[in-house]
């Protein structure tokens, strides 16, 4: 079944804004934060109306609310992605669940004789922190190539990188390429080695349902804003059997049992990682968020976006100097289209591109060991969601051909 | 300088030409012609550390010293053709001029221009902060701190 575009915009009101320069906005950076549903907006507003109050620890009305609704919204989240609220821990977005695996897990089990196995592909988020263990610990760090040709994995590389590793990191979909990584081969080569899989799902919860349980991940960072909801919160998704080997992460209020002067004892579950005052207003802007997105079936939403980004970038791959990094006409790729001319500079044409409304991702995208492999030092980037249209892309590639011809070098 | 403007009177051609574009389009296809005949270019190979200017979105580096009478020479190389036609403008207005001069100038031929209000804010304070190392340097080259 297609998506009622026009309806799915109507619930986005910055969609109709227009531009300083009087142009209509047509927001193409949703690899790097989605726009907010109306009701998204009005969970978080009516929170700070209605019934602002800290959650847990108190008896009185607001209180209670506030924390009926911020359980509820973790019990809505973790159902979206195919768990149970106690194996899901709020974190400010993705990178801190991925730096609460390397607090929490990896400095409590791993040493010297460990081994991290890494792509290419990964985001800094997921790179950064397994350097610094490395420095600290001594863990060994490999990284899995990509091959260029076909901007996928090597698998053949994984299967040697793999072997006797403790953790694997990896990226669910690239955030440059739109390549979606075969996860489910991946799971089954590191657990035959017995190694932990950490899966970086901030560019694939937008586009595809995640279902934890059932994908036999011990590990799933998200990032709401990515997804509708709002920035400052996401989560980190836990295998039950895994959690038990974890340390706290961040330590003071709410993560306590007990204090005294002679130490603490602490909470079990995700209490253990969720210290101070938790995100509230975020956390019931992205169970909104999530309750939204429940109306869609996700494979018609990844259809919606697959075929923009696939007709995105054929045609300008034709325009005279573009190359397209990733292959958009794979079926399982995301909605980003990575991009660069061959005489106009990324940064300058990305704002010949928001004269015309456009607005694109220019630089590094956090990928610079992608960067790297692929040789050049930045992209342009066009990423849709579901509110975006094929007229949409079409007004974007005759814009970019508009402004190549102007601006290019003859 | 008159009370009116702050910046050459040789910028004025420059300002003009600039005020008269139709729309933003054309004031960027404008920077891009002056970055491409910058007369005044740091090339790629002298790009340091040292020269870099800290807060461009691209790469921008600035050389400022002085000719032999003393008078102010600023060479800058940026990799985005814009931030290059700016650095290559303001090149025009400091160059010759005693460094005294270009540590008090002000930015404002770029807004006069029709520039600076079309830059994204980010890549506005990019042209500002080259623009202000420019200055500091030219205090530094006029004995002052």
């Amino acid at each position: 079944m297609s998506l009622d575009v026009e309806s799915i915009r109507a619930d986005f009101p910055i969609l109709r804004r227009k531009l300083p320069n009087g142009k209509q906005l047509v927001y193409f950076d949703n690899a790097a934060t989605s726009q907010k549903p109306q009701c998204v907006i009005d969970s978080m507003s009516e929170y700070y109306s209605v019934y602002n109050s800290n959650a847990h620890r108190a008896n009185h009305t607001l209180a209670d609310e506030a924390t009926t609704a911020l359980e509820g919204a973790r019990k809505s989240i973790s159902t979206y992605f195919g768990t149970s609220p106690d194996q899901m821990v709020y974190t400010s977005g993705a990178t801190e669940a991925i730096n609460l695996v390397s607090y929490a897990w990896a400095r409590e089990n791993l040493s010297t004789d460990d081994v991290i196995v890494l792509t290419e592909m990964e985001h800094h988020a997921d790179i950064v922190p397994w350097q610094q263990l490395s420095k600290e610990k001594g863990v060994e760090v490999r990284y899995v190539p990509i091959d260029t040709d076909s901007f996928t994995l090597d698998m053949d590389a994984f299967e040697v990188a793999v072997e006797g590793a403790s953790l694997v990191c990896v990226v669910h979909t690239s955030n440059v390429l739109g390549i979606r990584n075969p996860i489910e081969r991946i799971v089954e080569l590191a657990h035959s080695q017995g190694a932990r899989v950490l899966l970086d799902c901030a560019q694939s919860a937008p586009h595809e349902m995640i279902r934890f349980d059932d994908s036999g991940v011990d590990f799933v960072a998200i990032s709401a804003h990515k997804m509708g909801g709002p920035t400052g919160i996401g989560c980190l998704l836990i295998k039950k059997e895994v959690m038990g080997q974890m340390g706290p992460f961040m330590t003071g209020g709410s993560m306590i049992k007990t204090v005294s002067t002679d130490g603490s004892t602490f909470q079990e579950g995700h209490a253990l990682f969720e210290t101070g005052t938790p995100r509230i207003a975020e956390a019931i802007g992205w169970g909104a968020a999530v309750e939204w997105l429940e109306q869609f079936d996700m494979k018609d939403v990844h259809s919606h976006i697959n075929r923009i980004a696939s007709w995105t970038a054929e045609k300008i791959s034709e325009i005279e100097g573009i190359t397209v990094y990733g292959d958009s006409s794979r079926n399982d790729s995301s909605g980003a289209v990575s991009f660069l001319h061959n005489s106009i500079q990324s940064q300058d044409l990305a704002l010949l591109l928001d004269e015309g409304g456009f607005a694109v991702r220019t630089g590094h995208h956090c990928a610079q060991p992608l960067m790297n492999a692929l040789g050049v030092p930045s992209t342009n980037r066009a990423s849709f969601w579901l509110y975006n249209t094929m007229e949409e892309a079409e007004a974007f590639v005759s814009h970019l051909s508009y402004v190549v011809d102007r601006f290019s070098d003859k | 300088m008159t009370e009116s403007r702050n910046w050459p009177e040789k910028l004025d051609p420059i300002v003009e030409e600039f005020s008269a574009c139709f729309d933003s389009m054309e004031r960027y296809e404008l920077l891009f012609q002056y970055a491409k005949r910058n007369s005044s270019p740091l090339l790629p190979e002298e790009w340091t550390e040292q020269n870099q200017v800290h807060g461009c979105q691209s790469r921008a580096h600035v050389s400022c010293s002085l000719d032999v009478e003393g008078n102010f020479i600023l060479r800058g190389g940026a990799d985005a053709q814009i931030v290059q036609g700016l650095m290559a403008i303001t090149s025009i207005a400091v160059n010759g001029m005693a460094p005294s001069y270009v540590s008090e100038m002000s930015p404002d031929f770029a807004e006069e221009m029709g520039i600076r209000s079309s830059l994204t804010p980010s890549r506005a304070n990019g042209f500002l902060n080259m623009f202000k190392r420019v200055r500091e340097e030219a205090a530094i080259l006029s004995g002052g701190d």
